[in-house]
């Protein structure tokens, strides 16, 4: 096989790297250097004088700005969190009763699951805003959370569902002649067996919730309830924020989930195979 | 003795059907109807206007660029994320020292919000501080700074597109692996022995074999293209150079206040969304046998 020979390999992996961590390289490197020092010419490959004072003039002090950023950030963790949690119990209780239960409307109900993953984000974006108008929950953590868990849902549903259902059944029949209830079978025995795939639900529910930003944008109007990313399109629409404190604000916003995926790829990329297999 | 309904699968179902009733079928329901309608809030009352916002919304000059914005969004990210999509996918197709660290970061992009992304290609395409126009000039391919986003439409588009080709490409890459690790080593041994180079085992045993995998990852990049409105809000602004389709019915809502012609392109990306997919799926997407 000369496809896998030794420089078709080099030139693959060199291109990849690079690919994919230039353009994160550069905003780090950005975000430590002046923005006299980011205006140079020819670019600076390495701050030529690396410190923290990006990154204290977003993050430290009683300045508008600061607590605006820390603000978004607590509420971009509020709002994560309790999407994932939510979507995680709700979509596994679900996929049990897809993969493990014979009930009438399961065929009908699964379609109906697999249909709105179809959904273009805008068909739901202007009356979910009227609708959370509707219900005043404009501007509050709740419309939010209710918002990401209903869009992803469907989704983490899929991937349980699919999880679940390659699971031998004579587990859960040996759990059933002891006597053991259907939900004490599924808190014993499916939900420990489902474990990696409920990481993989949980990490990419997590990375999409922070990902969000038009929803957010049109359901929180004021800064009590904006998440990161809103806050960080809000400072790059002021054209007086120099790129300098635009590139920190940045690699802010991507630190969380760049650990997370660098720490879970084995989980996402599992996820991603499960949730797309039609 | 007679039998029960058992109640306990609707039970465990009900949350997510709920969910899915208000917040899904709901909206999308109500957008179907009401994109028939006149809706402006600072213009009542909300009446029946049949055809009329759809009538004014292809009227509308700054749609119908917005339209051929997003074609072009489409060629291009669907293009260049499907190729480099299956060249990465041989790259990783058998195992090598160091090659689940690769997956890892081939993965990054994928899991950056768009907005994060903008910015980091701020950096990159910027007119007067941008590394491009750095390198570029210092080796001389260009004389003077570049403006690559806000003139050209073509190269705004370009530059634009390739933000989210980058965000795109790690998923058309794992979904296109997936079907590639499926095929058995013995078909290349077998081609090997009957004289196949690596070219020619490519293209006749590699990318016939890959096709559900393209046809999937082909299907997720029209949805994601189709749907842009982070990279090109966040590189480009209010400007109307690349505005995309998405862009174009965030404006006609919630700038012009006009939601029934909001409701009404909605409803035409949903058909087009839908209708689109499942064409190139039927088309691109073949059960393969070994």
């Amino acid at each position: 096989m000369k496809f896998g020979n030794k420089s078709f390999r080099r030139f693959g992996v060199g291109f990849i790297l690079s690919w994919s961590l230039i353009p994160i390289y550069w905003v780090i490197n950005t975000s430590f250097q002046t923005d006299a020092q980011i205006s140079d010419t020819p670019s600076h490959l390495l701050p030529p004088t690396p410190g923290w004072a990006n990154y204290k003039a977003l993050l430290i002090g009683d300045g508008e700005l600061p607590s605006l950023v820390r603000r978004s950030v607590i509420n971009i963790f509020i709002e994560c969190i309790a999407a994932t949690a939510i979507t995680v119990i709700l979509a596994s209780l679900a996929a049990y009763a897809f993969a493990r239960m014979e009930f009438k409307g399961r065929k009908f109900f699964l379609f109906v699951v697999v249909m709105t993953m179809a959904f273009p984000t805008y068909t739901t974006l202007i009356p979910m805003y009227r609708i959370m108008a509707m219900l005043h929950l404009v501007n509050t953590y709740l419309g939010i959370i209710l918002c990401y868990v209903s869009g992803f849902l469907p989704l983490a549903t899929w991937i349980l569902f699919s999880y679940m259902q390659s699971l031998p059944a004579a587990i859960e029949e040996a759990g059933s002649v002891d006597g053991a209830s259907r939900m004490q079978v599924f808190r014993l025995i499916v939900l420990p067996l489902t474990m990696p795939a409920i990481a993989s639900t949980a990490v990419i529910t997590f990375l999409f919730a922070w990902a969000q930003f038009i929803f957010p944008l049109v359901l929180a109007s004021d800064q009590s309830t904006q998440p990161l990313t809103v806050i960080v399109a809000a400072i790059q629409g002021r054209h007086v924020v120099p790129y300098s404190l635009l590139s920190t604000a940045g690699v802010i916003a991507l630190s969380v989930p760049a650990v997370i995926a660098l720490l879970t790829n084995r989980f996402i990329v599992s996820g991603l195979i499960n949730g797309s297999v039609k | 003795m007679k039998k029960k309904v058992d109640l306990l699968p609707y039970f465990l179902v009900s949350p997510l059907i709920i969910f899915i009733i208000c917040l899904a079928l709901t909206p999308a329901v109500f957008t179907t109807i009401a994109a028939f309608f006149k809706v402006q809030p600072l213009n009542p009352p909300t009446h029946f206007s049949g055809l009329e916002n759809f009538r004014d919304i292809l009227h509308n000059a700054e749609v119908r660029s917005s339209l051929g914005n997003t074609f072009l969004y489409i060629i291009i990210g669907v293009t260049l994320s499907t190729v480099l999509g299956i060249f990465f996918a041989v790259v990783l197709q058998r195992r090598f020292t160091g090659r689940s660290i690769l997956i890892a970061v081939l993965i990054l992009p994928w899991a950056l919000p768009g907005v994060v992304e903008g910015i980091l290609w701020t950096g990159i395409w910027d007119a007067n501080t941008g590394v491009l126009n750095s390198v570029l000039k210092s080796l001389h391919v260009i004389d003077h700074y570049q403006v690559f986003l806000g003139q050209n439409k073509f190269l705004t588009i370009l530059a634009i597109e390739v933000v989210q080709v980058w965000q795109i490409t790690p998923l058309s890459t794992i979904l296109i692996l997936a079907v590639l690790q499926n095929i058995p080593d013995d078909l290349y041994e077998a081609a090997t022995i009957d004289g196949s180079d690596a070219k020619k085992s490519f293209l006749h045993i590699t990318m016939p074999l890959i096709r559900p995998g393209i046809a999937i990852a082909v299907v997720q990049a029209i949805i994601a293209t189709l749907n842009i409105f982070d990279q090109p809000y966040i590189l480009n602004g209010a400007a109307s150079t690349g505005n995309s389709l998405a862009m174009e019915t965030y404006a006609v809502s919630f700038t012009n206040l006009n939601f029934g012609q909001g409701y009404a392109l909605s409803l035409l990306i949903t058909l087009f969304t839908l209708f689109t997919s499942v064409v190139i799926a039927k088309f691109i997407y073949k059960k393969v046998e070994y």
